[in-house]
């Protein structure tokens, strides 16, 4: 502790105060008073408006939403949104980024092409993807009037599980640039020698690929394993502009549910125990993956 | 550092001073949702300058905010105190707000009931809860249908005179290119009017049970029918099938025939050139009982006296047969008597007539806090039971037991 404080006065410097206070400032105010009020927020029944009472009800938030067949829905089509995107997402990403890593022409050109869809806005693309997925949409179109493949148009958002596959099509699509950003970096930053090595002890594409560049990026894969499921727990546009959780909630994930019990009944408690809730899911998870990625190899 | 100081001191100075001079003029919020696109935000602006010319010591500073960001600002600001002096908002939200425990009761003000005398009784019963009133009627409007002129008369179908021949004019109509019918949602905004003009309810007269109303059997008979019209592929809606286009879209496109839509339904339509009729809700063995809408004015006990006064003041000002009519111009259905009389509204709202009739008839939602809750409950059954995803009977018994539940407290 003594010596600690020792360093700590030797490199205290106030301008290094000044940089930091405003951003610990505006964390403070923004995420971890949010945070704890929140918290304490979902063991009472919040009666939002002037001069309400809120009485604390311990757990019986939590006690709902796991009643709530509806928040069960919510939770298991998020996980299902989660196992369909961010494996794909990952796979095609570093698929496009080895393609593109070993072109000399254009290869600024796709990658632009491919970024693009990461910068444009989630509500404009999810909208068209909703002219595309529609009955009367641009991909029945295709399959019914041009090439004949069935003569029923197909209700891609109509039902709960092909509704999910299609928002889940979105999400992949919009997360591919991103994936192939960051790959392609690691990709680069993977000394050659190791290939040319490979190339003597007589090693075929495939086995310097599973041999040499996976164990090489396997840092980034973690990273954006992790960033991923952190965002896909986290999806609310595709959903909120593809199906508005219909129909009947069947769609709902847990952003828009939350959303939903917020500001269309205003059961507060019961939206801030499923946030945390929902905290708690990404915590575990990604501990979990930490653990395992890091376990092996390193 | 001095420099900045001196910067800091000026800018404190220049905003103490600048308050000052203003400290006579009282400032008030308004928030609203007069549609920006039918051009009444401009209306407005002209109605404000008026108001400010006439009453030099009130500034009226005013906020658009759609459906949802209103209802949203109004139940954050019940929390942190940031709540306008007036807001202009739907009638469905006074109930709701007065549960937040924020609004203004404008029945104990000495000239509320002259001021409600000169607006239509029905519309204005939106804002009585409890022998109070919480608002004053901005505007009212109501459903009729409105009907696809040249795929009726492609089919040879007749415009319906019954709410039997209603759906069974929608069947007829419909092909592998047209939809005889849509409803983009389930609520009581949508399915209250068949259930009402067959002689159903949904809630008791006292409100305190929907045991017997909403699962009785005309209820159950008319979700049926909306259950076999969807089935056959004569109904839709996105709240149904999220697949189906929206309403807007599936009338300019000639995919929709008929819907039992509000007065901005005409705008839409003129826009994509359809040629349209409209008349009030066909009768069905209770006569046509179509749902009341509209937008009511409210006031906030958190605003400081005198900008009660300057924002009741400004109220009577909108809810006047002048600000009225221009609004009407604009498609504003008026609750001004005078103004509902006036030419100018008249000529300038061709339909004004048919929804007057519509009117006449035209009943109320439940006025009680619960409500929100009870129609969403109620919209995500009747969809349930439209779809097909449980038995009519069951959907409802289930919305009963839930909205029993809520109504019980």
């Amino acid at each position: 502790m003594k010596a600690f404080l020792v360093r700590f006065k030797k490199k205290f410097d106030w301008r290094v105060l000044v940089l930091f206070l405003p951003s610990f400032i505006y964390v403070c105010m923004f995420t971890f008073y949010p945070m704890i009020k929140m918290f304490l927020m979902s063991f009472t029944d919040w009666h939002i408006g002037y001069n309400q009472e809120s009485p604390i009800v311990w757990f019986d938030n939590y006690v709902r939403v796991f009643q709530d067949p509806v928040a069960i829905t919510a939770i298991v089509n998020t996980l299902f949104y989660l196992v369909i995107t961010v494996p794909l997402q990952m796979a095609i990403g570093l698929f496009i980024a080895l393609l593109i890593n070993k072109i000399t022409h254009l290869s600024v050109t796709f990658r632009v092409f491919y970024y693009l869809p990461v910068v444009t806005s989630w509500v404009v693309v999810a909208l068209l993807f909703r002219y595309i997925f529609m009955n009367d949409g641009l991909l029945n179109y295709f399959l019914v009037d041009v090439l004949h493949f069935t003569g029923e148009k197909v209700g891609w958002l109509s039902t709960r599980f092909m509704a999910l596959t299609a928002t889940g099509v979105l999400g992949i699509w919009k997360g591919i640039g991103w994936n192939m950003v960051i790959f392609l970096a690691a990709l680069q930053a993977v000394p050659k020698e190791y290939y040319e090595a490979a190339s003597i002890d007589g090693a075929n594409a495939f086995q310097k690929f599973i041999y040499i560049t996976i164990p090489s990026i396997r840092g980034t894969i973690a990273f954006a394993l992790v960033m991923l499921t952190i965002g896909a727990f986290n999806t609310y546009t595709p959903i909120a502009v593809l199906t508005e959780g219909n129909p009947y909630h069947q769609t709902e994930v847990v952003l828009t549910w939350m959303n939903f019990k917020t500001f269309s009944t205003l059961d507060m408690g019961y939206s801030a125990a499923l946030s945390i809730i929902l905290m708690m899911m990404i915590i575990i998870t990604t501990m979990v993956m930490m653990k395992f990625i890091y376990r092996k190899g390193r | 550092m001095k420099k900045i100081s001196a910067l800091l001191l000026t800018a404190m100075t220049l905003a103490l001073t600048t308050g000052c001079t203003d400290s006579d003029i009282v400032t008030i919020d308004f928030w609203h949702n007069y549609s920006a696109g039918d051009g009444q935000v401009e209306v407005l602006e002209d109605l404000i300058a008026e108001f400010e010319e006439d009453h030099p010591n009130i500034h009226v500073e005013h906020v658009f905010l759609e459906w949802s960001a209103l209802r949203q600002g109004v139940i954050l600001g019940a929390d942190t105190g940031l709540l306008p002096d007036l807001l202009r908002g739907d009638i469905a939200f006074v109930p709701q707000f007065q549960s937040l425990n924020v609004l203004e009761e404008l029945s104990a003000y000495d000239d509320y009931e002259t001021v409600a005398n000169t607006v239509l009784a029905q519309p204005n019963s939106s804002n009585l809860m409890n022998g109070k009133y919480y608002g004053l009627a901005s505007n009212t409007n109501t459903k009729i249908l409105f009907y696809n002129e040249d795929i009726l008369e492609a089919a040879d179908v007749d415009v319906p005179t019954t709410l039997d021949e209603m759906w069974d004019a929608a069947s007829a109509v419909s092909s592998e290119t047209v939809i005889g019918y849509v409803e983009p949602w389930t609520g009581i905004w949508n399915v209250g009017p068949y259930i009402w003009s067959e002689g159903g309810d949904i809630l008791s007269p006292d409100n305190t049970t929907a045991t017997g109303y909403l699962n009785g059997a005309i209820p159950v008979a008319v979700i049926s029918k909306m259950r076999q019209m969807y089935a056959d592929g004569h109904l839709t809606g996105s709240s149904m099938n999220p697949s189906a286009m929206g309403d807007t879209d599936g009338w300019a496109a000639g995919k929709y025939a008929m819907e039992l839509d509000g007065p901005w339904r005409q705008a839409s339509n003129n826009a994509a050139g359809i040629n349209y009729g409209a008349i009030p809700l066909p009768p069905g063995d209770e006569g046509s009982i179509s749902v009341l809408g509209g937008e009511n004015f409210m006031m906030f006990k958190t605003s400081p006296d005198e900008e009660k006064a300057a924002a009741w003041e400004f109220t009577k000002f909108l809810a006047g047969e002048h600000a009225q009519v221009e609004m009407a111009k604009h498609g504003q259905m008026p609750v001004n008597k005078d103004a509902l009389e006036n030419a100018e509204a008249v000529t300038a709202m061709p339909l004004l007539p048919v929804f007057a009739e519509a009117l006449e008839t035209a009943r109320a939602r439940p006025v009680i806090p619960e409500w929100g809750d009870i129609e969403n409950i109620i919209a995500a059954s009747v969809a349930e039971a439209i779809t097909g995803a449980k038995a009519v009977q069951t959907a409802l018994d289930e919305a009963v037991t839930a909205i029993n539940a809520i109504l019980a407290g």
